[in-house]
């Protein structure tokens, strides 16, 4: 995927392929601009067509048909948007419309896929308002977004994409603008509606924390770029990319020994612009020194299985990082 | 009369503006329209409404003849024809001009028969005389001319205030209903003293007579009621004035008015741009332009009245207007004689009259305060613009020799001249602006210095006429309120004449003159009275209270419908009566 | 709700209240003297004096004013024995000049008033805002650039260039006869002569305005269009037209009501220029001409007052549209 621009083609994602199945929890980890965003927005169809060029497939089986994304038609896609494939995001302060009731998003987003009354609309949205955890869902119907606490309109935003049941959840950030506390409380309340629901999750995050306590598997991208990929307990045992091992340095944990700092990853994201021919991660990668011949400078690492179940782009066996670390 | 109208100021950006729009559409044919025999005379005005409709209020000579013409009748007329012979009265309600008794002192007109009013009813003398008492009501019927309250024979209190207030306060109604008396359909008018033209106020409007049981008092001027051809059907101001036919006028009372048109119609708050392309363009070919001339820095009046394709639908003609600059020779101000000399052959008269729309539209320089459109009294003076040191472009290295004699004679307003600076009154207008800069770079070159109370035109007159706001030199202007300089030179060089901005009561002269003007006043061989106003008129030349005066022409348009039109001498305006649609 | 509007109206009248007096004060500390005005040129000091105290404006200042105010309930009476004038409360004073009460004087201008502003202002609004959600909408195609100029070209031209252009040219067309123009016509009567006496003074007005709306109305629609909540209804399904109409619009046209009550507001006290060159005798010709012709105080006083009442009370609706419109301003 890439946005011709005045400076330049900015190739947000490049050779990104991912698969997520129903009952499962993907969850794409990256710092802000690393494409983790823009591959969400391309699952569901809602990048600008004008202003953003995206190359490849995104196949969504529902009910033993596939639809491909990029190629169906506008309509093709808008049907599948809120129904098949939903999404919440990251800032329910602004997320919803500030000028309509809370029962009025949520009931509009059943009436676009399903034929009914407003009335229907109302039962079904009630419903799901109740089944989110907003208690006195029929007397809240009628309030509007300001009148509700962060969390709680979470909530909504939850509801709201759940109403139709879709197969895919595309969670973009659903904690990061929340507290602590509710940050757990939301995390919960996505897991329950999966197993109820029965969807494919995927989560976006930028937090390892968040990772752990939700997600099936990982994508750990870097610069639009898969940089990392497998099952949770494998990479947070097992990291294997130097970048997937300085985000799981930089998350404080339980076990980890009193006194030792946190360690941040030096330096900065590069431009998406002119990406550097070898390895995108080679500037601020420790490791880049142990890769004979500048390799990391020079050539481009292609995927490759590392351990059972766990793939990354790096020119470093598994053996060679856990070596050096 | 006064010079009521000011110039309007003129947006420049418009004029262009116009310009472009009108040489876009000027390939543009103009059809004219199939005509209308049967019709309507327009008159068209960029002003919102006539000064006053009220007769006893109306004052400005353009409004007196056209409401003379066609609303009011009043006790005489001006003979409506062109040239020389409309100077004289013809009768109008009355039967004759006008009888003089007891040598001028008492005048008395007798009422034709069968006169009605426009509802109907008929004219009494005592109609006439009521209209003449409104007069008195200073405080309502504010704006007409004042000649009765100064002629009749009513006492009036040291500060001029007559003892009779008018007919809403009846204070002093017995004094009034002795000085005019009605019997039968004889009017008897008694004067303070002898005024052998008296006769000639009875063709203002102010004589008019008014109904007692239709008059109310301000709001009359909305809707007055007539014994003319016409009658109001309706007034709005911004809008128009409708005028219709009188059904209860009587032809063969009237030997003045032909009555042509079925309507006329005066519309108002027409913007001069589009006024002038009505004219140019000939799109209303029975219209009359009201205003007088098309809008000059516009070049639109030079164009139609010198391009030959226009010949027939205007006239360009001297009017009665002298437009001049009056010095305040009030002690601190001009109170030397050599200064202002100094003053008239330093400026350049050429530079102010091209300003103006040149020689060809504004007028010629002058030499003497009364029009030579008042045959009878006007003469050439000698001195002034006939002195062989007078240059019309200014000539001042004769104006520096002056100034070395003031500074001898009269040191004080020498520095004031060449110092501290000589205040001009002028209208704050884009004209205005201009002359200023024309006069102070005459001046300077004649070693004096200029200055300029610039005041906004509508408050023009009310602030240069009180002494305490005057300056040193005003710019004024005045026409004859009828044809004897009896109503020229006592209102602009008498004390409480009216209209005297020289504030001369203190100069050397002035004692003599007075008593001479009071002669010439009191002179009832008309002869003997003109050659009496031209040794005056000299004087007041000699002495300078007038610089720089301009004989003004006056320009007007119509449209290609419009027949017999003519100029009607005596009011400055158009003769209305012969005026018929082609 | 109620109360707060109650706490707004009673907020408008001590504005107009505070108005009142600094508009007297205004015109007591004006060097320009009334009473000499209308004096003529055959004048003396007593007709001056006679003239102050038929005005009443031979008393202190403050007075002059509460007898204003009092008149406004009371009416007031003018003139003695026969001429003697009475103007109904509410009278705002009587205009000399047009000899005639200054709330008769209004009432007749207020048509003219009425009708350019309503006719300006529903084409202007119509223009104004579907030229900006197209401009929007082909953002950066010819039809936004056209948007440009067009906005470029409004808001520069001095409106007495535009209306005067406008008017010579339709009357050099045949489309304009300036002795019927402006003259009332009433839409019962003659819909389509009512018609022609306003429509290019409409437009005038509509092209000055519009030029304004549709910049407002492009930038807000662009803006909201990268509001959160517009991905949040596209990622439900709602097609690009909703998105547009329903979710986008109420929210990018809703600043406009400010501008659009502000506007007529100001519009229903008079539009000086746009009356002026159509020649139609509403509110603003009638307070030019008693500025700059008649200086005539009372007139001058009831003019301002009704402009301040109108531009006071449509800040009000624009409040109370607001409201209904914000559910946000509503609550609090």
């Amino acid at each position: 995927m890439a946005f011709p621009t005045e400076d330049g083609l900015v190739q947000a994602t490049d050779d990104v392929s991912f698969h997520v199945d129903l009952g499962e929890t993907l969850a794409i980890v990256g710092e802000s601009g690393s494409g983790k965003s823009v591959s969400s927005m391309a699952i569901m169809g809602l990048h600008n067509p004008k202003t953003a060029k995206i190359s490849g497939q995104v196949l969504i089986t529902s009910m033993g048909s596939t639809t491909d994304v990029v190629s169906a038609s506008s309509e093709t896609v808008r049907k599948l948007r809120g129904g098949t494939v939903s999404m919440i995001f990251q800032d329910p302060m602004s997320a919803l419309h500030p000028y309509f009731t809370i029962g009025n998003q949520v009931s509009e987003a059943w009436l676009l896929h399903n034929d009914g009354t407003k009335e229907d609309a109302r039962k079904k949205s009630i419903e799901m308002l109740d089944l989110v955890g907003i208690s006195d869902a029929k007397n809240r119907f009628d309030s509007y977004p300001h009148q509700f606490s962060g969390g709680m309109r979470q909530r909504v935003m939850i509801a709201m994409a759940l109403v139709n049941h879709p197969k895919i959840l595309i969670a973009d950030e659903p904690t990061t603008a929340l507290d602590v506390t509710v940050q757990a409380q939301i995390l919960k309340l996505l897991k329950d509606m999966q197993k109820e629901f029965n969807m494919a999750v995927i989560l976006i995050t930028h937090d390892m924390g968040v990772v752990a306590e939700v997600a099936d598997r990982i994508n750990v991208m870097y610069a639009g770029r898969l940089v990392e990929e497998g099952q949770v307990d494998e990479i947070y045992k097992n990291p294997v990319h130097p970048y997937t091992i300085g985000l799981l340095q930089s998350v404080p944990r339980v076990d980890q020994i009193r006194g030792t700092r946190l360690k941040a990853i030096p330096g900065q994201p590069p431009s998406l612009i002119s990406l550097p021919g070898g390895c995108a991660f080679e500037p601020r990668c420790e490791f880049a020194k142990y890769v004979p011949d500048n390799r990391c400078k020079s050539t481009r690492p292609e995927v490759e299985i590392k351990l059972a179940g766990h793939q990354a782009r790096c020119h470093l066996s598994a053996q060679e990082v856990r070596s050096h670390l | 009369m006064a010079e009521i109208k000011a110039g309007g100021s003129r947006n420049k950006v418009i004029a262009i503006v116009a310009a472009i729009v009108v040489i876009a559409a000027g390939a543009f044919v103009v059809s004219s329209k199939a005509g209308n025999k049967s019709g309507t005379i327009y008159y068209i005005t960029n002003a919102q409404q006539l000064n006053h409709l009220d007769p006893q209020r109306v004052y400005t000579g353009e409004d007196i003849a056209f409401l003379n013409t066609y609303l009011y009748r009043t006790l005489v007329s001006y003979n409506p024809v062109a040239g020389k012979d409309s100077s004289k009265l013809v009768p109008d309600l009355a039967t004759d001009i006008g009888t003089a008794t007891d040598g001028g002192k008492t005048w008395s007109w007798t009422l034709k028969s069968g006169i009605k009013w426009s509802d109907g009813t008929d004219l009494t003398c005592e109609d006439v005389k009521y209209g003449i008492s409104r007069i008195f009501a200073t405080d309502v019927i504010l704006d007409g001319p004042t000649y009765a309250l100064q002629l009749l024979d009513i006492p009036a209190d040291a500060k001029g205030v007559s003892a009779y207030a008018g007919p809403y306060k009846k204070t002093g109604q017995d004094l009034y209903d002795k000085a005019v008396t009605c019997a039968g359909n004889t009017i008897t008018m008694h004067l303070k003293k002898a005024v052998g033209d008296f006769n000639y106020f009875g063709s203002y409007p102010a004589v008019a007579p008014v109904k007692a049981s239709a008059d109310n008092g301000d709001k009359y001027d909305l809707k007055p009621m007539g014994t003319g051809p016409y009658m109001i059907a309706s007034f709005k101001a911004g809008d128009k004035l409708d005028l219709v036919r009188n059904k209860y006028w009587d032809k063969k009372t009237d030997a003045i008015r032909p009555a042509y048109p079925n309507e006329v119609i005066l519309r108002f708050g027409i913007s001069e741009d589009v006024r002038d392309q009505m004219f140019l363009k000939d799109t209303q070919p029975n219209a009359v332009n009201y205003d007088q001339g098309l809008q000059a820095p516009n070049n639109n009046n030079k164009v139609f009245h010198t391009d030959a394709k226009y010949k027939g639908r205007g006239i360009n003609v001297l009017g009665p207007f002298v437009r001049y600059w009056t010095a305040n020779v009030s002690k601190g101000h001009l109170d030397c004689l050599d200064v202002r000399k100094a003053v008239f052959f330093a400026i350049n008269l050429q530079s102010i009259i091209d300003l103006n729309g040149g020689s060809e539209l504004y007028g010629a320089p002058a030499d003497s305060p009364i029009s030579p459109s008042i045959a009878t009294d006007y003469a050439p003076t000698t001195g002034n613009i006939h002195d062989s040191n007078w240059k019309i472009g200014g000539n001042p290295d004769y104006a520096k020799t002056l100034l070395a004699t003031a500074k001898g004679s009269c040191p004080a307003a020498y520095a004031k001249a060449t110092s501290s600076g000589i205040y001009f009154d002028l209208a704050k207008t884009a004209t205005g602006e201009k002359t200023a800069a024309l006069i102070k770079s005459a001046m300077e070159a004649a070693g004096m210095v200029a200055k300029f109370n610039l005041i906004e035109p509508g408050v023009y007159y009310p602030t240069v006429m009180n002494p305490a706001k005057q300056g040193d030199i005003t710019r004024a202007g005045w026409a004859a309120d009828w044809a004897n300089a009896s109503t020229v030179i006592p209102p602009l060089f008498i004390k409480d004449g009216g209209f005297n901005l020289n504030q001369n009561w203190d100069d050397p002269v002035y004692k003599d003159f007075a008593a001479k003007v009071s002669a010439a006043q009191g002179e009832t061989d008309r002869a003997k009275q003109a050659a009496e106003w031209k040794v005056l008129a000299q004087i007041a030349m000699d002495q300078y209270w007038t610089i720089m005066p301009i004989f003004t022409k006056q320009q007007f348009e119509w449209g290609s419908k419009i027949a017999g039109v003519d100029f009607w001498m005596p009011n400055g305006a158009l003769l209305y009566p012969s005026m018929h649609l082609k | 709700m109620l109360k707060y509007i109650s706490k707004r109206v009673i907020y408008a009248f001590v504005m107009l209240f505070v108005l009142s007096i600094v508009v007297y004060l205004i015109f007591g500390l004006v060097p320009i003297d009334p009473a000499q005005l209308s004096c003529g040129t055959h004048c003396n000091p007593v007709v001056v004096e006679a003239n102050r105290h038929r005005l009443g404006l031979d008393i202190p200042l403050w007075h002059q004013w509460w007898n204003f105010i009092m008149g406004l309930f009371q009416g007031r009476t003018y003139g003695e024995g026969a001429a003697i004038i009475h103007c109904p409360a509410p009278a705002f004073g009587y205009s000399f000049p047009n000899n005639a009460c200054v709330s008769e004087v209004m009432a007749g201008a207020f048509p003219f008033t009425f009708t350019l502003a309503v006719g300006a202002f529903i084409l202007w609004m119509a223009v104004g805002i579907s030229f900006g959600i197209l401009a929007a909408r082909k953002k950066g195609t010819y039809i936004d650039r056209l948007s440009t100029a067009f906005v470029l070209i409004g808001s520069s031209l001095p409106i007495f260039i535009l209306g005067l252009l406008i008017y010579i040219t339709a009357f050099l067309l045949h489309m304009i006869d300036p002795i019927v123009q402006g003259t009332w016509v009433s839409p019962l009567t003659d819909p389509i002569g009512f018609f022609k006496n306003f429509i290019f003074a409409w437009i005038t007005l509509a092209l000055a305005y519009a030029a304004i709306y549709t910049r407002l109305t492009r930038s807000n629609v662009i803006e909201t269009s990268s509001e959160d909540y517009i991905r949040t209804a596209r990622a439900k399904g709602v097609s690009e037209r909703d998105v547009l109409y329903r979710h986008n619009l109420r929210t990018a046209l809703a600043p406009l009501i400010t501008n659009a009550g502000l506007d007529f507001g100001g519009l229903l006290g008079g539009a000086i220029i746009t009356e002026r060159v159509f020649q139609l005798p509403g509110l603003g010709y009638m307070s030019i001409k008693a500025v700059l012709r008649d200086y005539d105080l009372p007139l001058i006083m009831g003019t301002t007052l009704l402009a301040a009442a109108f531009f006071i009370f449509f800040n009000l609706i624009v409040d109370i549209a607001y409201a209904y419109l914000d559910p946000r301003v509503r609550i609090n």
